[in-house]
């Protein structure tokens, strides 16, 4: 309520955090942990530094990204009009459909990654369409239950006022359903920041995945902690940055607690506006663009490098001979 | 509803059967995407040689292991955490948080520093893994017992125990089992994944081998029969969940349904 309680209260919120780094950086140095298997936190955190220092970890953020981003776009483009006839149109066949999708959406993505290695060869185009197949699930099912489950006292009102199809579609669906739609683009793009990360270890010569395999392959030990500390604090950041555009962007839903945080998230305190909204295109471009042209330069390197490599990565080289480097 | 479940099974029967026929009229690649009938041959054979039984043996024990740890530490502390300990609960949900989003592929080559690459480290994956979202759903389920309920049995005279039994583990047990759920299609995703990144068994291993050695017909065969068991784990639970919690958990089963397309 007052001021001294919300300070107490965040205190008390930061205290297990805090506790754990602090944990983290005495007890190697106390020697409860061998400091040579777990650097304390000081050195992790200098590693990061160092990483960031000559673009390598930049660099594998970028074609993390592109790869991540560009699976999503692709999820959105089937996944968004296919959604939105089977929830609208198609009632009846998206019922019947219903079965085979759920068995379809269990299907693993690690047991189609040796199918798409097959069918794609070991270039981008096998971990585009993983992250692709697992951020489509969740975004269509999402879309068919939003778009299904609008009010229908808004589709009748709308309809007696004599909107025509493509108004419904636009001034009527799309914004009652939008709110649900992006609570599984939520749940598919944090998905895919865990999938992706493993599909990186399992055959990739870039990316955040892969840094930290490279580094575990070479006995570089505080790499590995910096590389995992930094994919971690990513993963957390992507979650809640989400969590808050669902929550600011679409400030007129109601939402429940959110398993992942059990409740207890502030309200709102700013609304994105017109200038947010460049912002954040601008961001994705660049990833977009950037990551393309980053992506073609390193596996480009990768296929001059080595000849015939198989479907494993390369478990050879330092990370820092394969970004393009730094200063 | 007879005619409903018909028309199911009809569209996954329809499905199987354009898989049967695509090949064999020339619409995609026989090379590359094999009839069913023909991965459904090779799946009998691996079974008969034995060597497959073996596999999906081990991939089986590892996830129920490692699912079984998790609910075993996992439900005792969310019940503590989310029951009686509402501070504790507060200190230390954003280090939870921050462990739920740890990728245990990542973990798992700091894991091997302590516990080799032996069976234990692939256990302890799963169980990290599947842990937080039980506690978190437990956690949850608990939270969002109905307050009136609880008065009402407070009034009547209920103790401490009986209160818990009575009233609010019943009212947490569908999120509870809804937690289940997620965690299990969790541990089945990543328990290919560990077993293709480090191990000579199981599921997992069997079908980046197929992959190596270009078996076309075994990868389908793998991919197959992994998907079936992920489905048979996932039917059981809420199997299971219809018998012992068949009620409406209330809103926070509404919120972890939204969940369940984590995995």
């Amino acid at each position: 309520m007052s001021q001294a309680g919300y300070m107490n209260n965040y205190l008390l919120r930061s205290s297990g955090v805090l506790l754990f780094l602090t944990l983290w950086e005495t007890a190697p140095r106390l020697a409860w942990l061998d400091p040579y298997f777990v650097p304390p936190l000081s050195v992790v955190v200098a590693e990061i530094g160092l990483l960031l220092g000559t673009g390598d970890l930049p660099i594998h953020l970028l074609v993390s990204s592109w790869r991540g981003v560009t699976g999503l776009f692709l999820a959105l483009l089937i996944a968004l009009p296919l959604g939105v006839i089977l929830g609208r149109w198609l009632t009846g066949l998206a019922d019947a459909l219903d079965p085979l999708l759920r068995v379809l959406s269990q299907v693993n993505p690690f047991a189609l990654l040796p199918l798409f290695l097959l069918f794609f060869g070991i270039g981008e185009t096998a971990k585009v369409a993983v992250v692709t197949w697992v951020t489509l699930w969740p975004i269509l099912f999402y879309t068919i239950t939003a778009t299904r489950t609008v009010d229908p006292l808004q589709i009748k009102s709308a309809a007696a006022l004599g909107v025509t199809r493509s108004q419904m579609l636009c001034k009527v669906i799309l914004p009652a359903a939008v709110p649900t739609i992006f609570i599984g683009i939520r749940i598919g793009a944090s998905l895919t920041f865990f999938i992706l990360i493993a599909a990186e270890m399992l055959g990739a010569g870039s990316g955040l995945g892969w840094l930290v395999h490279n580094s575990a392959m070479n006995y570089l030990i505080p790499r590995i902690y910096a590389g995992a500390t930094f994919i971690i604090l990513l993963g957390f950041l992507l979650n809640r940055f989400l969590l808050y555009l669902e929550k600011s962007l679409f400030a007129w839903q109601e939402y429940p607690a959110s398993w992942t945080t059990a409740g207890e998230i502030r309200p709102y305190v700013w609304r994105p506006g017109k200038g947010a909204a460049i912002a954040g295109a601008a961001t994705l471009s660049v990833i977009l663009i950037l990551g393309a042209c980053e992506v073609r330069k390193l596996n480009q390197e990768a296929m001059a490098g080595a000849g015939g490599s198989s479907g494993h990565a390369k478990h050879f080289g330092t990370p820092v001979e394969s970004g393009s480097g730094g200063f | 509803m007879g005619k409903n479940t018909v028309r199911k099974a009809g569209v996954i029967l329809l499905f199987l059967a354009l898989w049967e026929l695509a090949p064999l009229i020339g619409l995609v690649d026989p090379v590359f995407i094999p009839r069913f009938s023909g991965v459904v041959q090779t799946i009998l054979e691996l079974y008969k040689t034995g060597e497959f039984v073996q596999h999906t043996r081990i991939s089986l024990l590892r996830a129920f292991t490692g699912l079984a740890t998790a609910v075993v530490i996992g439900l005792p502390l969310g019940l503590l955490l989310g029951g009686w300990f509402p501070r504790i609960r507060q200190a230390t949900e954003p280090l939870m948080e921050l462990f739920a989003v740890a990728n245990p592929v990542i973990l798992a080559h700091i894991i091997i520093f302590f516990l080799g690459i032996g069976e234990s480290a692939k256990t302890f994956i799963i169980a990290w893994l599947c842990v937080w979202p039980i506690i978190f759903s437990t956690i949850t389920g608990i939270r969002t017992a109905d307050e009136s309920l609880l008065k009402a049995a407070r009034s009547l005279g209920l103790g401490r125990w009986q209160l818990f039994r009575l009233v609010v583990l019943p009212s947490a047990a569908p999120s509870l089992f809804t937690g289940l759920r997620l965690a299990a299609g969790y541990a089945f995703i990543m328990l290919i994944a560990a077993e293709m990144m480090g191990a000579g068994s199981g599921l997992g291993w069997f079908v980046l081998q197929s992959q190596e050695n270009y078996h076309v017909l075994r990868l389908f065969a793998g991919a197959t029969v992994i998907t079936f068991l992920a489905v048979l784990t996932d039917v059981s639970i809420k199997l299971l969940q219809n018998r012992f919690a068949f009620w409406n958990g209330g809103p926070a089963e509404n919120v972890l349904e939204q969940g369940r397309w984590m995995a």
